[in-house]
C-alpha cells in the first residue's frame, strides 16, 4: 500500500520523460547570476589559499612555501561549478519556463558551505576521503535530483492523491529509526542501511509537506468556514483538524523521545504557518502558539534534556565549559568575526589540532561563517536564505491552484523556518537546537531533502505561456498543445 | 605589512562585495517581478462553467477559469480533466486567439458538440455557447471582475 | 504543471482565485477581499504576510548578530575563555630558562598540533624547574615565574603599566638562573637512590647554586602532550612521592644539625660563651643527663672518655648532654627567637613556596611554646617537635659563613624581554648575630670536619685542599632509620658556598649526608675553578 504513491509516483516521471523533448530556451537571468555565483566563489577560493599559504609560510620559515593548489583544493570547486552550470545547461535544454533565481542562490549557498568545508579539517568527517570531498559527492547527488525534479516532475497526482500514504510513510520511516536508529550524541536520528547512514527527519519534513498540503487544500472551505463552538467562544473547526492534528502528534511525540527538538521545532512551526496560509484564520495561530507554550512549559519540567537547552539557552555563561560550551564557544566566534570578518581560513583559532567550537561542520557552520566573513558576510547569507524562502512564497502565490500553492508554500517554509531555527539557536535568541543549515552544513540525508525541495520547487514554478496569435494551421494546435501538455 | 598580506585584505573585500552583487541583481529581478505583478490587471480571458457532469467529477456548477491554451479531457494532464467514460483522453482543446474564442477537438472517438453540432476542425465559441464532451456539457462565460 | 486542477492555467499576478464549491453561487473571484468585511483573505495574501513576517524575522536575527558581532565583541573577545586567547596563550613560546653560566636549562618544542612544549636538560632539574604542562598546570620554579615566563605579566613594573599601549603585549621572558647544571646534576648523582635533598647556595648573596631533590622524574615526560597524562599518573601514584620538592616543601627532624642555630640563640643571646662547660657532663654521658625525669642521652665517651667539654668541643663531638643543658639555660624564648631571626616559623622569602620549620609544635605554657623543660632540652639538640627544611638549614649554615647576616634566597638573576633585562640583586633580610659569635660558631664547625674527633662523625666531608667547616646531624625518629644530615660551608676563610644535605633514613642506613657534603664541594672546586 505504501507503494502505491511512490511507483505511481515514479511512473508519471517515467511517462513523462519518455515525452521529454529537447526545446532548448534561453536563461539569460540564470546564467548571469550563475556565473556572479562562480566568480564569487573562486575568489573565495583564492582568498582561502592566499591566507592558508602566509600561514604555512610563517610557520615553515626558510622552507619553500606549499603548493597554492593543494591548499586551496581548486579542483573540488571546480567540479562544483562545473555541476552548477550543468544543471543550468540542461534546464535550458529541457526548455520549461521555469524560475531562474532558485538554482543560483542555491548555487551560492552551497558554494558557500563547500567553500567552509574545504576550509576546515578534512578529518573531521566524511567517509570519502575527507569533509569537503564527501560534502561534494552529496552535493553533486543533490544537483541531479534538482534537475531531475525539475525536468521531470509535471504531474502532481503522485502528491495529491495519496496524501494518508505520505503521512504513512514518514510516520513509518520515524518509528523505524527509533526502533533501529543509532544513537549520535543522546539523539536516536540516524538509520543505517549497510553502509549508509542518514536521518530520516529530513526526509519527514518534506514527506509531511506533502501531506499537508494534500490535506489543508482538500479541506481548505471547511477549515475557512466551520468552527466548533464552546459556549461563547468559537474554536477552529476540531473534528477537521482532528486527522492532521493526531498525526502531526505522533510525528512530534517520536521526535521528541528521540530527542530531536530542531526537528519538532521546525514541524511544529511550518505545520503552523500552513494553517495560516490557507484558512487565513489568525485564531488558529493564537491557538497553536497557546498550545506550542503549554507544551514546551510541559516538556521543560519533565524532561532532564529539555530543561538543560532552556537553561544553557538563558545563561550560557553559567556553564561555561561543561554543558553551555557549544553556545558560548559559538557566542565568542561571532565576536572575534567582528564587522568583515577575520577572513576566510584565518579565524577559528583551534586549540590542539581542533576547531573551537565542536560538531562545527554540523550544528555551527553560522558561526564558522560569521567568524570569518563577519557581520557583513553574515547577513549577505541571511539575505540568500530569505531570497530563497521569498521566491518560493512568490512561486506559491502563482500557482495553479491551492495545491500546488500550499506545496509550494511549505516546501519554501521548511529551508527558510529550518535556516532560521538554527541561526538563531547560534545566536542565542532561541534554545540551540542540533539541526543543519541548508545546503551549508554538512551532511548528506539535509542536502538530499533540500535538494527535494529545490527541484520540486523549480518544477512547480513553471509558467504561462505567451497568448497565441489567430490561427495559420490547424495542426498547429496540436503541436503547441503537446509542448504546452509535456 | 606586506604585499601577501594587503592581497588577502583585497580578495576578502572582493568577495564579500561579490556576494552582495548577487544579493543585489536577485533582489532586483524580485522586485521588478512583484511590480509587475502588481500593475498587471487580473488577466482571466474567461471562464467555462459546468452545466451538466452526471459523473460528478468535475461537479456540476463548478467553474474553470481559462488559460490562452486549454485542453480538456480524460487523461490527467488536462488543463481540465473530466472524468466521463465517453471522454477521450486528449479530447478537446480551447484556445483563444487574438480577441475570440475557439475550440478544436483533438480527434476524441465521440466527438465535441457546440449547442448540439459536432465541431470539425477549428470552431469559433461565442459566450453563452455550450460545450459537449462526452457526458458534460460546460458553458462558456465571461471573465469576472 | 499540469494536473487535475479546479482552475486551469496560471495567474501572473499575485492575486489568488478561490475555487467554489456552491453551484451558481456568485462569489468573487480575486480573493484579495480585507477580512474585515466578513470575508476571509485569499491565499496570496495570507503568503503575503507569512512572507512579511519571515522578512522581520530574518531581520531579528540581523539584530542579533549585529549585538554580538558589534556591540559585545571587545568584551567576549578579550575575556580568558576566548578561543583566541586560549590558543595564543597555548602557542606563546615560553621564555627559555638558563643557569648562570648559560647553560639552557628549559626550552620549546612543537607537538605534532604544531603548539609549543616544555623539554628540559635534565631530570636532575626537577625538583627546582619543575614542570609546564597544559594539562596539570606548572609547578616549580615554572609555576613560580610562570607570568613572566608566558609572557602575560612583565617583570619590569613599568613595562607592566604600558601594557596596555603596547602593540604586542605578549612578551614571554627569559630567565637566567643562580643554577650551576653542573652543580645541579652532581648533586642528585650523589644522593643516587636515596630520597633525600641538596641545597647548595652562595651565603654572600643568597643565590642558590643547586637545589636538588631525589627521586627525581622526568618532567620533559610530564611535559610533552603524548606522555603527560601516563606519565603524571605513574607519578603521583609512586609511593617514594618523586613530585615532592623535598629541599623546600619536606620537613625533617634536623638532630645534631640543629645545634647550630641553637648556638646561635645561646651565644647570641649570652646564655653561655664560648669557654662555658658543664661540670656534671661527663658524670651524665655514663646514665644520661637528668631533668625533670627525661634522660638524656649521649654517644661519644668513647672519644672523649672523662672530658669536660667546652663550646667548640661540644660541637666537634656533637654532645647532647651539653645542648641541652645550654638550652634549658638559653630557655625557649630566647631558642624561638633567634630561629625566628633564621626564618623559623613563617614561610621564607623564596621564588618557590616553602615549608615552615618550627622549634615546636607551640601552645606550651613555657616562653617561646615549649610544653616543658623536658621538650625544650630535647629541641636544643634537634629532637622533640622541632622539624625543619632543608633549605632552612642551609640559611641557617649559610647565615654563620656570612658573618652571622641572613642574605635572601633566591634563583632569578635576570628575566630578559624584548623590552630589556630586569636584574635582581642580593638583598638581606637581616643580623641574625653579631660577626664574633658567628666566626666562633664557625670555627667550632670548622673543627667538626677537621678536628681529630669530629672526623668521625663528619667522615668524609672533609676535602684535601679546601677546608670545610659544617655540622653532621643523625636525626633519630620514633620508629626505622634516623635521617642523615650534613649542614655547612667552604672555604673557611672566605666562604663562597653553604650547603645542607638530608638523607631520608640514611638510605637504608648505608649512606650518610657527609660524604656526599664532601663530594659536592668537590664539585663545586671543580665548577669554580673550571
Amino acid at each position: 500500500m505504501t507503494a502505491a504513491p511512490v511507483t505511481a509516483g515514479l511512473r508519471a516521471v517515467g511517462r513523462e520523460a519518455r515525452r521529454l523533448r529537447i526545446t532548448p530556451r534561453f536563461r539569460g537571468r540564470e546564467l548571469t547570476l550563475l556565473v556572479i555565483v562562480a566568480i564569487a566563489l573562486i575568489v573565495g577560493d583564492l582568498s582561502l589559499g592566499a591566507t592558508r599559504l602566509l600561514k604555512e609560510a610563517q610557520l615553515a620559515g626558510d622552507q619553500p612555501p606549499p603548493d597554492l593548489a593543494v591548499l586551496a583544493a581548486p579542483a573540488i570547486l571546480v567540479i562544483y561549478l562545473i555541476g552548477l552550470f550543468a544543471v543550468h545547461g540542461a534546464l535550458v535544454l529541457a526548455g520549461r519556463r521555469t524560475d531562474q533565481i532558485l538554482l543560483p542562490t542555491v548555487g551560492l549557498l552551497g558554494g558557500i558551505g563547500l567553500l567552509l568545508m574545504i576550509r576546515l579539517p578534512q578529518d573531521l568527517a566524511g567517509r570519502l576521503g575527507g569533509l569537503a570531498q564527501t560534502q561534494l559527492l552529496w552535493l553533486v547527488i543533490g544537483l541531479t535530483i534538482v534537475v531531475l525534479l525539475a525536468i521531470a516532475v509535471r504531474n502532481d497526482v503522485w502528491l495529491r492523491r495519496y496524501k494518508y500514504t505520505w503521512a504513512a510513510v514518514g510516520v513509518g520511516l520515524l518509528l523505524l529509526t527509533f526502533v533501529f536508529g543509532r544513537d549520535i550524541n543522546g539523539a536516536r536520528l540516524s538509520l543505517t542501511i549497510g553502509p549508509f547512514s542518514g536521518q530520516p527527519s529530513e526526509l519527514l519534513k518534506v514527506i509531511l509537506v506533502v501531506f499537508l498540503a494534500g490535506y489543508l487544500s482538500e479541506n481548505r472551505p471547511l477549515l475557512q468556514e466551520e468552527s466548533t463552538r464552546l459556549g461563547p467562544f468559537r474554536l477552529p473547526p476540531l473534528p477537521y483538524l482532528a486527522p492532521m492534528v493526531a498525526m502531526w502528534a505522533i510525528a512530534l511525540g517520536i521526535v521528541i523521545v528521540q530527542r530531536d527538538l530542531g526537528a519538532a521545532l521546525l514541524f511544529f512551526a511550518v505545520f503552523l504557518l500552513l494553517l495560516y496560509v490557507s484558512t487565513a484564520r489568525f485564531s488558529f495561530v493564537v491557538l497553536g502558539l497557546a498550545a506550542f507554550v503549554v507544551g514546551a512549559g510541559l516538556l521543560y519540567f519533565v524532561f532532564d534534556h529539555v530543561r538543560t537547552r532552556i537553561d544553557i539557552w538563558v545563561d550560557p555563561f553559567a556553564d561555561p565549559t561543561g554543558a553551555g560550551f557549544q553556545v558560548v564557544q559559538a557566542l565568542h566566534a561571532f565576536a572575534r568575526g567582528g564587522l568583515i570578518g577575520t577572513g576566510l581560513g584565518a579565524g577559528l583559532p583551534s586549540i590542539a589540532g581542533r576547531p573551537p567550537i565542536p560538531a562545527l561542520h554540523t550544528d555551527f557552520p553560522f558561526a564558522a561563517l560569521g567568524e570569518e566573513l563577519g557581520l557583513v558576510g553574515i547577513l549577505a547569507v541571511l539575505g540568500l536564505y530569505l531570497v530563497l524562502v521569498e521566491r518560493g512564497l512568490r512561486i506559491a502565490s502563482a500557482a495553479q491552484d491551492e495545491f500546488r500553492a500550499i506545496l509550494a508554500a511549505g516546501l519554501s517554509l521548511v529551508i527558510g523556518v529550518q535556516a532560521f531555527i538554527i541561526a538563531a539557536g547560534n545566536l542565542k535568541l532561541i534554545p540551540l537546537t542540533g539541526i543543519t543549515l541548508p545546503f551549508v552544513s554538512y551532511g548528506g540525508s539535509s542536502l538530499l531533502a533540500n535538494s527535494v525541495i529545490v527541484g520540486m520547487l523549480i518544477a512547480l514554478s513553471e509558467r504561462t505561456r505567451e497568448p497565441l496569435p489567430p490561427p495559420r494551421r490547424p495542426g498547429r494546435i496540436r503541436r503547441l498543445l503537446d509542448r504546452g501538455a509535456a | 605589512m606586506d604585499a601577501a598580506v594587503i592581497a588577502i585584505w583585497v580578495l576578502r573585500l572582493i568577495f564579500l562585495a561579490l556576494l552582495y552583487a548577487f544579493l543585489w541583481m536577485v533582489v532586483r529581478a524580485l522586485v521588478r517581478d512583484l511590480r509587475a505583478a502588481a500593475r498587471e490587471p487580473t488577466l482571466e480571458l474567461g471562464r467555462l462553467v459546468v452545466t451538466a457532469s452526471p459523473s460528478g467529477e468535475p461537479a456540476a456548477g463548478v467553474s474553470f477559469a481559462l488559460d490562452a491554451i486549454t485542453s480538456l479531457g480524460r487523461d490527467v494532464n488536462n488543463s481540465i480533466v473530466l472524468d466521463d467514460d465517453f471522454a477521450s483522453a486528449a479530447h478537446a482543446a480551447l484556445t483563444y486567439r487574438g480577441r475570440a474564442w475557439y475550440v478544436e477537438d483533438l480527434g476524441s472517438t465521440n466527438g465535441t458538440f457546440v449547442n448540439g453540432s459536432q465541431v470539425d476542425g477549428l470552431s469559433p465559441l461565442a459566450f453563452g455557447d455550450e460545450i459537449q464532451i462526452g457526458q458534460v456539457r460546460l458553458r462558456l462565460e465571461r471573465a469576472r471582475g | 504543471m499540469t494536473g487535475h486542477e479546479r482552475a486551469g492555467g496560471t495567474r501572473p499576478s499575485g492575486r489568488w482565485p478561490i475555487g467554489q464549491r456552491e453551484p451558481g453561487h456568485a462569489h468573487p473571484v480575486s480573493g484579495s477581499a480585507p477580512s474585515w468585511a466578513g470575508r476571509r483573505i485569499g491565499i496570496g495574501a495570507a503568503l503575503g504576510r507569512v512572507a512579511l513576517a519571515l522578512a522581520f524575522a530574518f531581520g531579528s536575527l540581523a539584530l542579533g548578530a549585529g549585538y554580538w558581532q558589534v556591540i559585545e565583541s571587545d568584551n567576549l573577545s578579550n575575556s580568558g575563555d576566548d578561543a583566541a586567547v586560549i590558543a595564543a596563550s597555548r602557542n606563546v613560546l615560553r621564555g627559555e630558562i638558563f643557569d648562570r653560566d648559560g647553560v639552557r636549562l628549559a626550552w620549546n618544542k612543537l607537538d605534532k598540533n604544531d603548539e609549543p612544549y616544555r623539554v628540559y636538560a635534565s631530570d636532575a632539574l626537577s625538583g627546582v624547574l619543575g614542570y609546564s604542562t597544559r594539562q596539570f598546570g606548572t609547578s616549580g620554579l615554572e609555576n613560580a615565574w610562570n607570568a613572566q615566563l608566558s609572557g602575560v605579566v612583565s617583570a619590569d613594573p613599568l613595562r607592566e603599566l604600558t601594557r596596555k599601549f603596547q602593540a604586542d603585549p605578549s612578551d614571554p621572558e627569559a630567565l637566567r638562573t643562580t643554577l650551576v647544571l653542573q652543580l645541579q646534576e652532581a648533586a642528585v648523582q650523589a644522593l643516587g637512590r636515596t630520597r633525600g635533598a641538596v641545597v647548595m647556595l652562595d651565603p654572600r648573596t643568597g643565590e642558590v647554586l643547586a637545589l636538588a631533590s631525589t627521586p627525581d622524574y622526568d618532567a620533559s615526560a610530564v611535559s610533552n602532550p603524548d606522555t603527560s597524562a601516563k606519565t603524571f599518573d605513574q607519578l603521583r601514584r609512586d609511593n617514594r612521592a618523586p613530585l615532592l620538592p623535598r629541599a623546600t616543601q619536606g620537613l625533617y627532624v634536623p638532630g645534631s644539625s640543629f645545634k647550630i642555630v641553637t648556638s646561635m640563640a645561646a651565644l647570641g643571646s649570652g646564655a653561655i660563651s664560648p669557654a662555658t662547660t658543664y661540670a656534671d657532663q661527663p658524670r651524665s654521658e655514663k646514665n644520661g643527663w637528668l631533668i625533670d625525669g627525661y634522660r638524656v642521652r649521649d654517644a661519644h665517651h668513647l672519644f672523649t672518655g672523662n672530658t669536660v667539654l667546652d663550646y667548640r668541643q661540644a660541637i666537634e663531638v656533637s654532645c647532647n648532654i651539653y645542648f641541652a643543658q645550654t638550652g634549658v639555660r638559653t630557655g625557649g624564648e630566647a631558642l624561638a627567637g633567634y630561629a625566628g631571626r633564621l626564618g623559623f616559623g613563617a614561610a621564607l622569602p623564596f621564588d618557590l613556596p616553602t615549608e615552615v620549620s618550627q622549634v615546636t609544635n607551640g601552645g606550651g605554657p613555657l616562653p617561646g611554646g615549649f610544653a616543658d623543660r623536658v621538650e625544650l632540652a630535647n629541641a636544643a639538640y634537634g629532637q622533640a617537635e622541632v622539624l625543619v627544611t632543608p633549605l632552612q638549614m642551609a640559611l641557617a649554615a649559610a647565615t654563620i659563613a656570612n658573618d652571622g647576616t641572613l642574605m635572601r634566597p633566591h634563583l632569578v638573576l635576570e628575566a630578559t624581554g624584548k623590552a630589556g633585562t630586569t636584574t635582581i640583586g642580593p638583598s638581606a633580610i637581616g643580623q641574625v648575630v653579631a660577626p664574633g659569635i658567628a666566626h666562633e660558631i664557625a670555627a667550632a664547625m670548622r673543627l667538626a670536619v677537621n678536628g681529630d674527633w669530629g672526623r668521625f662523625f663528619t667522615a668524609g666531608a672533609a676535602v684535601r685542599g679546601l677546608v670545610v667547616a659544617g655540622k653532621s646531624g643523625t636525626a633519630e625518629l620514633g620508629s626505622g632509620q634516623p635521617h642523615s644530615w650534613f649542614v655547612g660551608f667552604a672555604p673557611y676563610d672566605n666562604p663562597q658556598v653553604a650547603i645542607a644535605v638530608l638523607v631520608e633514613h640514611s638510605g637504608g642506613g648505608n649512606v650518610k649526608a657527609s660524604p656526599i657534603a664532601g663530594q659536592l664541594f668537590r664539585a663545586w672546586r671543580t665548577w669554580t675553578n673550571g
